[in-house]
């Protein structure tokens, strides 16, 4: 057994460390990257790809949206938003759960529902007046 | 050694590519209004240099050619005032007032700088117009069939003068624009590759946002939103002339700051003007002067003059809200959403 790993490191060459070493930094920062995601401050919804409405974040209410299928109803609480309920078989949306960050989205493809975390972003660069 | 080198490449691609599209953001407040700037993707020494080397630039710019505080323009105006020559040791303002004398050829003497007489009666030679009372009938017309014009002024080699002692120059119009293209010569000689640059909202696009267009809000004349959004390509720049930021209220009377020449009162047929204007050695200039014609010329002049001017891309929005915008232009924006779209009209080209 010893003699097989003391074995496996005779073939591992310099190269082959750094790599492995690269790959472990990627995956460090990455996970602290994605872990870092701007808070979201509004949610929209999206009924057939046209974004039906916009809510912020900072309050509880529960929405209801009929969708081609049936009825879905999102709620937002805490700062954060998820699928409560939905028409569909599988209940993919609403086994998402709760999100809160920019960019992050649940989409419910039967029902053709979906929602989307906003940051403080502007939609644009500067006004012209 | 070649371990070495890898690890060095590794890490700079590393570390570069992890760098988020970081934008510089500088502001000052120069010709009594906010200026802008925001560089993309640079270290934040050369972004800092080139925006104060740029609003070093618009400063000098603001004190020489100032309508009312002491500058060379103000000189050059007492001097016509007094029915003197005057000596201009300057070649660039020669150069900027020969510019002006064409702008107003070219735009059918609706962008005048020969009004500053007006200007001022107005209340609007000052940093925060309170003038209360409407100025005199007969002032105004006193003034106005005096037909101030640029073209009174005659310069032959640096010595200008004027047949008309009425002729007071107001760079008001052409200052920004003016500005706007000097930035560009700061941020090309300085190497930057992308920036966009905001004087009081006139706007040049130089470069991209990154991967993207940058992209600019257009102001709504009376609500606190924007109407429309709309990419500026690299190179394009965007003016607009509108009642709403100077302008003085007198019996619920509102008077813009744009004044029409041809009658000696306050343009008032408009809430703004908007002209996008293709990359040009003068795009600044263009964006600046170019919304004035539009602002001021009454509603069946306003399609001529853009056409005679060349403006393709403009909007419009009259006294009564209703919106008429060039076909061009409404290929290249998005309209805001609470727009009534009732109100618009698209001017085909023709």
């Amino acid at each position: 057994m010893i003699k097989k790993i003391l074995q496996l490191l005779k073939v591992v060459k310099p190269g082959d460390c750094l790599l492995i070493s690269l790959f472990c930094i990627l995956v460090i920062v990455s996970i602290g990257f994605f872990w870092n995601l701007p808070q979201g401050e509004y949610l929209e919804i999206y009924k057939n790809n046209k974004l039906l409405t916009t809510y912020t974040l900072n309050q509880k209410i529960s929405k209801k949206i009929d969708g081609s299928k049936g009825t879905t109803e999102i709620i937002i609480n805490d700062g954060r938003a998820r699928f409560s309920s939905s028409p569909c078989s599988k209940k993919y949306c609403i086994h998402q759960a709760w999100i809160n960050k920019a960019n992050q989205t649940i989409i419910c493809i039967p029902n053709k529902i979906s929602i989307s975390i906003v940051g403080k972003e502007k939609k644009y660069d500067s006004v012209n007046y | 050694m070649r371990l070495n080198n890898l690890l060095v490449y590794f890490l700079v691609v590393f570390f570069v590519g992890c760098s988020d599209n970081k934008i510089q953001q500088q502001e000052d407040y120069i010709f009594g209004t906010i200026i802008g700037i925001k560089i993309y993707n640079e270290t934040k020494i050369k972004a800092e240099k080139t925006s104060r080397e740029i609003f070093n630039e618009f400063h000098r710019l603001h004190k020489l050619l100032h309508p009312w505080e002491k500058s060379l323009i103000t000189d050059i105006n007492d001097a016509i005032f007094k029915g003197k020559y005057i000596t201009i040791d300057n070649e660039e303002v020669i150069s900027i007032i020969k510019d002006a004398k064409n702008l107003e050829t070219q735009t059918q003497n609706y962008f005048n700088p020969a009004i500053g007489k007006l200007i001022k009666l107005w209340g609007f030679h000052s940093n925060d117009f309170n003038q209360e009372v409407i100025p005199k009938e007969e002032e105004i017309e006193r003034l106005v069939l005096l037909k101030p014009s640029m073209n009174s002024i005659k310069i032959n080699d640096k010595i200008l003068k004027s047949n008309k002692k009425n002729v007071q120059i107001d760079l008001g119009g052409y200052a920004k624009g003016y500005a706007l293209d000097q930035a560009k010569k700061i941020l090309n000689k300085n190497d930057i590759k992308n920036a966009l640059i905001n004087i009081g909202g006139n706007i040049l696009a130089f470069g991209k946002n990154g991967e993207k267009y940058w992209k600019v809000g257009i102001q709504h004349p009376r609500k606190p939103n924007v109407i429309a959004t709309i990419d500026l390509k690299p190179g394009w720049a965007i003016g607009t002339s509108g009642d709403y930021q100077r302008y003085i209220i007198i019996d619920n009377v509102r008077y813009s700051h744009l004044i029409d020449p041809k009658t000696g009162y306050p343009a008032s047929n408009s809430q703004s003007a908007t002209v996008l204007v293709p990359p040009s050695e003068n795009v600044g200039v263009k964006s600046d002067v170019f919304s004035k014609p539009l602002f001021i010329a009454n509603k069946k002049n306003k399609m001529a003059v853009a056409k005679a001017l060349n403006i393709n891309d403009f909007i419009i929005i009259m006294n009564d809200n209703l919106i008429f915008i060039s076909k061009s232009m409404n290929d290249k924006i998005i309209w805001e959403e609470t727009i009534d779209k009732k109100n618009i009209t698209i001017i085909e080209s023709s």
